[in-house]
């Protein structure tokens, strides 16, 4: 009997073959004394070792015993650490990281929903200045309805036309 | 709640009460599994102060970690488990502070128990409860803590094969080697237990 056929004994008996297999050795078995020596051999050892520990007691008494795990635990709590104090710094970093953020996104959806236009709220006045005539200003406030516009006279560009004339002449 | 009062309370009840940090339910729970959780020590380590050292400290560990505790097991079966881990964490440190027999090598290479001769009559037959259990003692300490321990989760834990490789870290090819080593080395111990009886 080879070492590979003794261990699958071995795991017949443990009942770790499967099914197809076990029937195998199981058969194989009545013409093979030599394993079913082996068998009986390694059911007996099993035999012999069940109940071993049910009769094995704590060489102590249980109110001796309890007293030293409780002192254990005592121990480990008391050896846990306590929570570290933080720093000022890095609890201000801690606020103001979350807090940074959050103004950012408010400032950039600000400024994304300013182009399309606030509902509700009146375009802010405009002032133009006409390039053709650089001495005139327009303002225009559309909530009050109101157009007003500045005339520089004499018109700067006039003056210089008229002292450019002077000059020629 | 006083321990007296927790004794006809139920496991589940008292690893809740525990959890919410009642000391006098986990008291309860101690003193319900301390032998069991002893036993399973002294299997692996066969050695009774190592075991009482180490069956404590699984207790602390049971105390620090009942949050874990979810029922999937029992709480006695939860902390078995535990006292397993630390048994076999000394047992490693043991090993590697120890050099390794000639011997322990033919084990392992699956060499010496195929030597050895069946054991046809049962050596245990007609023994007492008390003097079986001397002998397996005997015999079991004379195991290298490899095979005891295969031994032990196998017969006591009830684990598989698989569960075994995993738990030991080894594949299933070895802990079957290991586990038949074990065996036909306890008959044979056990045998010779006998034949000194009788001469």
């Amino acid at each position: 009997m080879d070492y590979k056929a003794q261990l699958k004994l071995q795991a017949f008996l443990d009942g770790e073959l499967p099914e197809a297999e076990a029937s195998e050795v199981a058969n194989s078995l009545a013409g093979d004394r030599e394993a079913a020596a082996l068998l009986g051999e390694l059911r007996n050892t099993r035999d012999a070792l069940a109940g071993f520990e049910t009769g094995i007691r704590l060489p102590e008494s249980g109110d001796f015993f309890w007293s030293k795990v409780q002192r254990g635990i005592q121990r480990l709590e008391a050896a846990e650490p306590e929570p570290t104090r933080t720093p000022f710094f890095s609890r201000l970093r801690r606020f103001l990281v979350p807090a940074s953020a959050l103004a950012l996104v408010f400032i950039a959806g600000v400024v994304l929903i300013q182009p399309a236009g606030l509902s509700g709220r009146a375009p802010a006045p405009d002032i133009e200045t006409a390039l053709a005539e650089a001495g005139a200003f327009t303002y225009r406030d559309y909530s009050a309805g109101t157009t007003l516009v500045w005339l520089s006279y004499p018109a700067d560009n006039e003056v210089a036309e008229s002292d450019q004339t002077d000059t020629v002449d | 709640m006083t321990a007296k009062d927790n004794s006809s309370t139920d496991d589940q009840t008292l690893v809740r009460a525990a959890q919410r940090g009642d000391m006098a339910a986990f008291e309860e729970l101690v003193a319900r599994h301390r032998d069991r959780i002893f036993a399973r020590a002294y299997s692996m380590m066969h050695n009774e102060e190592e075991a009482v050292d180490l069956s404590q400290e699984a207790w602390v560990k049971g105390w620090q970690r009942l949050a874990q505790f979810q029922g999937e097991a029992s709480f006695g079966t939860w902390m078995t488990r535990i006292v397993i881990n630390l048994c076999l964490d000394q047992l490693r440190k043991q090993k590697r502070q120890r050099t390794e027999s000639i011997e322990a090598m033919d084990e392992e290479l699956g060499g010496v128990e195929r030597q050895m001769p069946v054991v046809t009559v049962n050596p245990t037959a007609g023994l007492e409860r008390s003097e079986l259990r001397q002998r397996i003692d005997r015999a079991l300490g004379q195991l290298s803590y490899e095979h005891r321990t295969v031994l032990v989760l196998h017969e006591f834990e009830e684990m598989e094969y698989k569960e075994i490789a995993k738990t030991m870290g080894c594949s299933i090819g070895t802990v079957m080697s290991r586990l038949f080593y074990a065996r036909r080395k306890l008959a044979a111990l056990l045998a010779d237990l006998k034949k000194q009886d009788l001469v």
